[in-house]
């Protein structure tokens, strides 16, 4: 592990600084947001385009360093077992293989497994999340003039920062949890529970880290909570004014959301099947995405008919509820036990 | 934004949204009862039981929404009056079947029967045949509307399936595919139409 404490260092160091800027533009959002928010005129109307261009600037840098950090572990921590041990774990993993549905593959001494970590792993998910929204909030901010819409923008993308600074760092120690998992195969020497170690961790790098759906299912669905959180503003302008102008670009966005939410949802399942086996249905994480899909294809259904007065108002309600079961399921994870649980 | 007024398409929505907010509100009582009853640490036996009192909650929303389903896809080819009396016809056999050969072989005979008729709909959106009934005009958005139907109904059948593993993959990857494409071409009708038939940009191929 010590091989990696430069690259570590060097993470954070240039983690602190991307923060640190974008802790004042995020400061500057927060104030061009509240005074726009308030008045009937714009005040300053120029600096929101490039404020929110900064501030997406930096959630690229960011993601830059995460994917450098990320190819930093792929090419200096390698699972490689002595020698002798290597006919021995074969005819295990073979064993294992001939009664598994899906198997591991044989361990190759010229090239041992490595990990391939997405760059959306622990607390690094919201930090992709909310690059996702800080593009999105760029798209939109151009489609719309409104100043109170931009105003709500920018308090957005700031309390996304918040989110990032107070409660998910990903520079300050980052991944703890993967760190935690890999550090004693790093502090071992001993051949036999080398061994046992790597009987550990292999599975997971199969099944989890390196599995090619954890490339896809997560992105999307990440991709799917910003643009149904660009869908809740819309929502909400909805109720203060009928403009059909706010509902199009709520449906451009909630189209991307549900494309999105669908496709990843659905990529999800045969992920299921090959890392968990049958056992899983009636998950709480799987209830709560099955509720959130259920109540935004019912917003979608219902925008077809929202000339209707009544339904205009339905409609712009089921694009909040639709926001509000995101972040259920989104804090399901942390709450409710079972295989997507963050506990 | 599209102008609309009530019809046959309108409260289907309206009986779609009634029954897909029943399977939310199931959903949330499923969370809170597997957290409760701490369904993790049970054994195996216990979990499936625990899976199958759940699914015996969901299973009259789930016929719900497939009759619903049946009754929504023939939209497409029959005029109103036909389309209430295929309605009660196929409930009608379907209750007979139920009652005579048990509740899964009607649900499968509804199933197969909206398989059917979705695939003639299918055919028909692509020849670009105007026979079709949708309340939008556009050639991509109609096939798009029509594959994401088919992925619906593909994926209740898929989960029928469940039992045979290959088939129930290979009918998930159509499913998948069947749903994503459908989104795309219904979502993103009109900057398709443009990237295909450039020399029609003044002639829309979609209206929503």
């Amino acid at each position: 592990m010590e091989i990696l404490n430069d690259s570590l260092l060097t993470f954070t160091a240039a983690g602190r600084i991307i923060l640190a800027i974008l802790t004042g533009v995020a400061a500057f959002s927060t104030l061009w947001g509240c005074v726009n928010l308030c008045r009937r005129q714009p005040l300053l109307p120029r600096i929101s385009a490039p404020l929110l261009v900064c501030a997406a600037t930096l959630f690229l840098a960011g993601f830059a360093l995460i994917i450098w950090l990320h190819g930093q572990i792929h090419q200096l921590l390698p699972l490689v077992l002595p020698d002798e041990l290597v006919p021995w774990l074969n005819r295990q993993l073979a064993a294992i293989n001939r009664s598994a549905a899906y198997g591991l593959p044989l361990y190759d001494p010229a090239a041992p497994p490595r990990y391939l970590l997405p760059p959306w792993l622990e607390n690094e998910k919201y930090f992709f999340w909310f690059l996702c929204s800080a593009i999105m909030a760029l798209f939109a901010h151009r489609r719309m003039a409104s100043h109170r819409f931009r105003a709500a923008l920018h308090l957005l993308l700031a309390i996304q920062v918040g989110i990032i600074l107070l409660a998910a760092n990903p520079f300050a120690a980052p991944l703890p949890r993967f760190f935690a998992e890999i550090s004693p195969w790093f502090a071992e020497a001993a051949p036999i529970r080398k061994f046992g170690l790597f009987m550990q961790l292999y599975p997971k790098l199969t099944f989890y880290y390196n599995a090619h759906y954890m490339w896809v299912h997560p992105p999307l669905l990440f991709l799917s909570y910003s643009a149904i959180t660009i869908v809740f503003i819309t929502s909400c302008l909805m109720l203060s004014r009928r403009d059909p102008a706010v509902e199009t670009l709520g449906y451009d966005f909630a189209k991307l959301g549900f494309l999105a939410l669908t496709t990843g949802m659905l990529l999800g399942y045969p992920w299921a099947l090959k890392a968990w086996g049958p056992n899983w249905w009636w998950d709480p994480k799987i209830c709560s995405s099955i509720m959130l899909w259920a109540v935004f294809s019912t917003y979608l259904h219902t925008r077809l008919y929202a000339n209707k007065p009544v339904m205009w108002y339905f409609s712009s309600f089921l694009g909040i509820l639709s926001f509000a079961a995101m972040l259920f399921t989104l804090l399901a994870s942390f709450f409710f036990p079972g295989e997507h649980t963050f506990q | 934004m599209p102008q609309r007024t009530a019809s046959y398409d309108y409260y289907l929505i309206l009986a779609s949204v009634v029954v897909l907010f029943a399977i939310s509100a199931i959903c949330i009582y499923g969370m809170f009862s597997f957290k409760f009853a701490q369904v993790q640490n049970m054994a195996p036996a216990l979990k499936y039981a625990h899976m199958d009192r759940l699914n015996a909650i969901v299973a009259p929303f789930v016929v719900a929404l497939i009759t619903i389903l049946g009754i929504c896809i023939p939209k497409r080819l029959l005029p109103t009056h036909w389309l209430n009396r295929f309605a009660v016809l196929l409930l009608t056999v379907a209750g007979t079947v139920g009652f005579a050969f048990g509740a899964k072989t009607a649900l499968l005979l509804i199933l197969a029967a909206s398989l059917l008729l979705q695939f003639a709909v299918l055919a028909l959106a692509l020849t670009g045949s105007q026979r079709i009934r949708f309340e939008r005009t556009g050639y991509w958005l109609r096939l798009g509307s029509t594959l994401m139907h088919l992925g619906l109904i593909l994926f209740v059948l898929d989960l029928y399936f469940y039992p045979y593993p290959t088939l129930h993959l290979a009918l998930f990857w159509a499913t998948t595919g069947a749903t994503t494409l459908g989104m795309l071409f219904c979502f993103y009708a009109q900057p398709l139409a443009n990237l295909l038939q450039p020399e029609n940009k003044e002639h829309p191929a979609c209206t929503e």
